[in-house]
Formats: C-alpha cells, structure tokens, sequence
C-alpha cells in the first residue's frame, strides 16, 4: 500500500518561521540572519555595526553559539539586549529556538535584530527562522571560490559582506574571480567590500543597513 | 549535518503516518531533494537509519530522488535548466528569474503493509 503525503520536510520550522515573520512585520523589527563561515567575521561587524548605528537605532542580538557565549560576552559594552542560544553542537539554529527568545526582546522598543547564525556556509541556508533577509558574509582568506561552492546561499541571501579586504595582499584571493563566480549566481545582488578591522567600506553597509532600518520601521 | 535534523524531520512524518494508517511495516519512503539543498545522499541515508532503528521502518529503503534546478525567466517567460551555476536566461540572458524547481526537501509517499 502506498500512501500519498507530498509535503515538506520542514513544515514544522516553515510553519513556526511564518508565525515569527508575521510577528516580526506585525512589532515592524528588520531581522537580519548573518550566515557565514566560521571566523569570517560576523561578531566584529556586529560589534563596528553597534559603534556606529547604536545611537541611531534601537539594537538586538541573538548569537547562535554552538556551546560558549563568548560572542555575547565582546558585545555586552554596547547595552544593548542580547540572548545566546547554544545549539549545543548542532550546526544552525531553527525558527523554534528563535521563537522562544523572542520573548526575551521588548519588540515594541527594537528597530533591527542581528542574528548571528552558527558559522556554516550550508546548513543555515535551508533553516527559515522568520528572517526579514539572509546576509551572506565571507572573507577573503576562504578563498574566492565560496560563492560557486554554495550556490544556495548565494541566492537566498539579499546582499553579500566580503571582509578582510585588508588581507588580499596575503593571500591568493582575486576579486575579479570572486565576483565573476558572483555574478553567475546571482548578478544583481549588493555587494559590499569591507575591513572590519580597518574600516574601509563600512560607510556604505552602514547607510544601506539604515535604509533597509528605516524601510521597514 | 544538516542531514541529521532533516533526517529527524522525516522520521517524525514517516512514523505519524504509519502510525495514522495502521502499518506494522514501512517498506520505501519516497524522496524527492532540490539540487541545490546539497544533501549527500549517503550521509542522509546514514542519518535516516540512526533515526527509524528500532521502529516500524527500521528495513524501509530510501528512495532520494535529485531534482534539478529549473527556473523561470521574468522577461521572456521561458524555462530553463540551471548548469554550472549560471542563473541567467539561456535565451535573453536577464538574470531576472524565478525559482520552479530545485530547493525541495519534500516527502512525496511511503509504503508499507
Ligand atoms: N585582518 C582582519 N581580521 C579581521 C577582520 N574582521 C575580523 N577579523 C578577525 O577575524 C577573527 C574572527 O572574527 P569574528 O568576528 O570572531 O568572526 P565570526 O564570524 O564571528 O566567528 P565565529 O562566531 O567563531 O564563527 C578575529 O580575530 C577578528 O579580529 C578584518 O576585516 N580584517
Ligand atoms: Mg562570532
Ligand atoms: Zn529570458
């Protein structure tokens, strides 16, 4: 006997991602879920992200750490409220975990929500956690070569970060090969050059971010 | 690892469904996985395995079937297989697109007496 189901495999984390969308759209709070290797930069943006824009808007951080909170631990001078899920081994977080902390956040009073995914360049790609947009961030000591490696994540996402930019002196990164490999994939989507140890290219995350802030406020 | 939790994930469904239907025995679960997801059929297999044993699909063979990505093109409306992945219409070359196919990580049945 053969009996017919045809449905999702992840119904349950779509169907909990909706309800965190619509909750999200409904307090008008930017999710952004930052997707990228391991070390390749996510908590130092966060950390240039709330120097420069802390002022301006109101902040919150969910940092999916694996077992530690040591992420958390750098961002905690900026005062903003931040809450750590530990996936305990496991390599993405999932809209169940996301849902429960949200309670943590006083929604009415946030205008944007960093989460900072696990460092993986696959898994956290096919998890919806309700996000407004995937950002994608690579660095340049990875190589130039991730975007044709990860072609799902390079879609999915509404903007790319390369960081490090600072360091392509040292390694055997060609911008040119990243951006072709880019391209391919997914021509039309931003692309910003940055260091976040250095600064260069922040100004222009920082005004897009604002606007992305400010249009869905 | 990502084929674990979604591996869980069908678990959970093939089980809910043998239970609802009265199965003592699932014998295939079919699968269909988008390109793209970059699940690793044998992983997957493994991982599938760990999460029935024990239970009433504990011998089920796994069907996986890999669907190609297939998009659409927004400017002149012609389908197109993507390859090497250039995401760009093979007939205008706009890169306006939209997804048909090549992201599912669907159940589609199982069987069982
Ligand atoms: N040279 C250089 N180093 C950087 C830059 N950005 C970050 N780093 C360094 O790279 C290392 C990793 O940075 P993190 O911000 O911790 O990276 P992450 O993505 O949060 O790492 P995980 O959370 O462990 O995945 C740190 O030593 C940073 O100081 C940059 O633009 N240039
Ligand atoms: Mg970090
Ligand atoms: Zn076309």
């Amino acid at each position: 006997m053969e009996i017919k189901i045809m449905k999702n495999i992840l119904d349950r984390n779509q169907n909990k991602a909706n309800e965190v969308r619509n909750l999200l759209t409904l307090k008008k709070v930017l999710m952004v879920n930052i997707i990228s290797s391991p070390g390749a930069g996510k908590t130092t943006l966060l950390e240039r992200t709330c120097e420069a824009l802390g002022a301006k808007f109101r902040i919150g951080v969910i940092e999916g750490d694996i077992t530690t909170d040591r992420d958390a631990q750098r961002l905690k001078k900026y005062n903003i409220p931040i809450v750590v899920i530990n996936t305990e081994g496991g390599c993405h977080l999932d809209s169940h975990s996301i849902s429960k902390v949200l309670d943590n956040f006083d929604l009415d009073n946030l205008d944007v929500l960093f989460v900072e995914n696990v460092g993986n360049l696959i898994c956290p790609s096919q998890f919806d956690l309700g996000e407004t947009f995937k950002l994608a961030v690579v660095s340049t000591t990875e190589g130039d070569d991730k975007p044709g490696k990860y072609p799902m994540l390079f879609r999915e996402a509404v903007a790319v970060l390369l960081n490090k930019i600072d360091l392509i002196p040292y390694t055997n990164f060609i911008f040119d090969s990243f951006r072709s490999d880019l391209n391919k994939i997914n021509s039309q989507i931003p692309l910003f050059e940055v260091s976040c140890t250095r600064g260069d290219g922040l100004p222009e995350w920082y005004q897009w971010i604002g606007e992305m802030i400010n249009i869905s406020r | 690892m990502h084929e674990l939790r979604i591996a869980e994930d069908l678990s959970a469904i093939v089980l809910d469904t043998a239970l609802r239907n009265n199965l003592s025995k699932v014998t295939k679960v079919n699968i269909s996985f988008g390109q793209l997801i970059q699940i690793v059929p044998a992983i997957f297999e493994f991982a599938f395995r760990e999460t029935v044993r024990n239970s009433v699909a504990g011998s089920a063979e796994l069907d996986i079937e890999i669907v190609p990505v297939k998009m659409k093109c927004m400017n002149c409306g012609s389908d197109f297989q993507v390859n090497e992945n250039l995401f760009a219409c093979n007939i205008c070359s706009s890169t306006d697109l939209g997804i048909i196919q090549g992201k599912e990580l669907f159940i589609k049945s199982i069987e069982g007496e």
